[in-house]
């Protein structure tokens, strides 16, 4: 019965949010990769609002199946509870119509089983496309490292034509799916020249760090109080989006 | 023989809840657990960890990395700064990170001053560290607030840490961010560590409440180890999950004693505390409106028994720290004879079947004092306490 109800839930959910995007057609960025997903999202989604955009972004790891629908749509979930679900059900149906759809989705895409990323693909198709890193979690799920590469080839291969694909240099897995893209690749990351963003330097002060980068010839420094490489590939990741006025 | 453990004794706690399991209609108000049960969103994370069969092996020894990311997510929420993965370590409980962190600080023959009364396990942990816990009284009158003078007393050339509770057990205190920047001195003047146990964190019954950290305080981040555990504000004893933060430089010393000790928390607990963090909000709201009516209900029955007890209102935890008033307890018992706490709850339990912690089990300052947990049902506490009403008329 739970297992009925979920696949009726999922493919409802699914129609109807195809169908605001449809109607509200947004630029779609979406970020993938094992870790740091939720860090990337903020700095982009902080970038884009600082640029008077309007931006929507999913919240706490609404990155699956029925999680990515409910953020687009701007829901909550019901989770295990049949009589939550029948409001939220029913808020699905309205959000057709909701006014003031932000221009821009900020999505966290998970992959947590074979097959997911072709799934959220069915949902949406990003016009950029990020991958943070790719490691060995939830390779419990898969039969190999090659089947988890499967799912992020498949996002190389069907991001939007006249879209772009940023990819993290430093990590051999992510640089390798360039050769899969159909559209332009841009690079982040510390290690070679070949880096379009590239960090010179992380400098560790009490707080937080200092991002030293270099983007399309031009060298930058932005200070944030946050600790940790991730933020600062964060950093120069939402400089590409606000440079390249995604 | 033994050499390492002849200092250490079974926890007070322990010793009456074993006295009480011999009475069998005993009403417990000792040991500090719930009543509740561990939330179904937290069940349901597990369940889905435990079918898609990624919980038999062991994690990367600081943790799995999607529950550190959260919990540096959760700790932006808070004004704390720290990065996931080399400043946050995921531990079996936070008494394991308590372990850890006073054998990577410490040498054997440092002292670590403890303000009392605390939690009683701070001091099992120092002693078998090889070092001294040196006690400072906390002040009653002043609502069982920090005296600075007398930390400064305390301070010797042999003193690495301070190491506090906050809110306090077993008295509901919380530490005001002006008395915390006054220890932050100290321990600034003198080159110490501040060891920051704040598993009760959650626990405000008070709108607009905020429970301020020295973790907080970008320069304060390489003295300040901080401690939080899922036990106490997600109903979780039973899981062992917690987890630490401090500088990567503190961290990293940590996690060679935290790996040599249990490797890894448990992986089926650290899905636990994910969904703790994904999605318990709601029941950390709900438990609190409750854990509030319980500790008014306590503390109107404390008022009905004052010519027995007087007491300070606790802000936060479940527990409540009343002083015993009566000058003597007529109770036989040579082991605790000097112990007017111990005969006390000795007594309380034979003569009523309640079974309440000797105060003196938190430090030399919480004789004359018993503890009681408000963590039990309302029901539990209504029954204990018409017990005593008619015990001490």
């Amino acid at each position: 019965m739970k297992k009925i109800f979920k696949i009726i839930l999922q493919y409802y959910l699914k129609f109807i949010t195809k169908l605001v995007l449809l109607i509200h057609r947004p630029t779609v960025i979406a970020i993938s990769g094992s870790v740091n997903k939720s860090f990337f999202r903020d700095e982009i989604k902080k970038v884009l609002a600082e640029q008077g955009k309007t931006v929507r972004a999913n919240p706490k790891n609404f990155n699956t199946e029925i999680g990515l629908p409910l953020a687009i749509l701007n829901i909550e979930s019901g989770y295990n509870s049949y009589r939550r679900w029948l409001p939220v059900l029913a808020s699905a149906a309205k959000a057709i119509f909701q006014k003031n759809f932000p221009t821009y989705l900020v999505l966290e895409l998970g992959v947590a089983q074979r097959g997911d990323m072709r799934y959220l693909f069915s949902i949406v198709k990003p016009q950029v496309a990020i991958v943070t890193e790719i490691t060995q979690r939830y390779i419990e799920s898969f039969s190999g490292m090659d089947k988890l590469m499967g799912e992020y080839i498949y996002l190389a291969k069907n991001v939007k034509k006249g879209g772009k694909l940023i990819l993290n240099w430093d990590n051999e897995k992510v640089r390798r799916l360039k050769k899969y893209a159909k559209v332009p690749v841009l690079y982040f990351g510390t290690d070679s020249k070949e880096v379009d963003g590239r960090i010179e330097e992380i400098k560790k002060e009490i707080d937080g760090i200092m991002v030293k980068f270099n983007y399309k010839d031009r060298q930058n420094e932005i200070k944030i109080n946050r600790f940790g490489a991730h933020h600062a590939k964060a950093v120069v990741v939402g400089q590409i989006v606000k440079v390249e006025n995604i | 023989m033994f050499e390492r453990t002849k200092n250490l004794n079974l926890s007070v706690i322990k010793q009456m809840e074993l006295r009480a399991s011999k009475y069998p209609d005993v009403i417990s108000l000792a040991q500090g657990v719930p009543n509740f049960d561990t939330p179904e969103c937290i069940k349901r994370r597990v369940e889905l960890a435990l079918k898609r069969g990624i919980v038999a092996k062991y994690s990367l020894s600081p943790g799995i990395s999607e529950l550190r990311e959260l919990i540096e997510m959760k700790l932006a929420q808070d004004n704390m700064f720290y990065d996931w993965e080399k400043e946050i370590l995921i531990t079996a409980g936070s008494i394991e990170g308590i372990t850890a962190t006073i054998l990577a600080l410490t040498n054997p023959g440092d002292e670590v001053i403890i303000p009392q009364p605390t939690y009683t396990s701070y001091r099992e942990v120092i002693t078998l560290a090889g070092c001294t816990p040196v006690f400072v009284s906390l002040d009653e009158e002043k609502g069982w607030a920090f005296d600075l003078e007398k930390f400064k007393q305390a301070i010797t050339p042999k003193t690495k840490a301070i190491f506090y509770c906050n809110p306090n057990n077993p008295t509901g205190t919380i530490y005001s961010e002006e008395q915390l920047r006054g220890l932050a001195k100290l321990a600034e003047e003198h080159d110490l560590y501040l060891i920051s146990d704040e598993v009760y964190k959650d626990f405000l019954f008070e709108k607009e409440q905020k429970i301020f950290s020295l973790a907080e305080i970008p320069e304060l981040r390489k003295r300040v180890i901080r401690l939080f555990s899922f036990s106490k504000s997600y109903a979780m004893t039973g899981w062992r999950v917690g987890y630490l933060h401090s500088d990567e430089s503190v961290i990293k010393e940590i996690l060679k004693v935290h790996d040599s000790l249990v490797t890894c928390a448990p992986v089926i607990s650290q899905f636990g505390a994910m969904g703790a963090l994904e999605m318990g909000d709601k029941d950390l709201i709900e438990m609190n409106e409750e854990y509030s009516q319980r500790r008014d209900l306590i503390c109107k029955h404390l008022d009905e028994l004052s010519h027995v007890f007087s007491y300070v209102r606790p802000e936060s935890a479940y527990f409540v720290f009343p002083k015993i008033l009566l000058d003597k307890i007529d109770y036989a018992d040579d082991e605790h004879s000097g112990s007017l706490s111990w005969k006390f709850a000795l007594n309380l339990l034979e003569k009523t079947q309640v079974a309440v912690v000797p105060g003196v089990a938190f430090g030399p300052n919480g004789e004359n004092h018993i503890r009681m947990s408000f963590g039990r049902s309302e029901e539990d506490i209504n029954k204990a306490f018409g017990r005593m009403k008619r015990f001490f008329g």
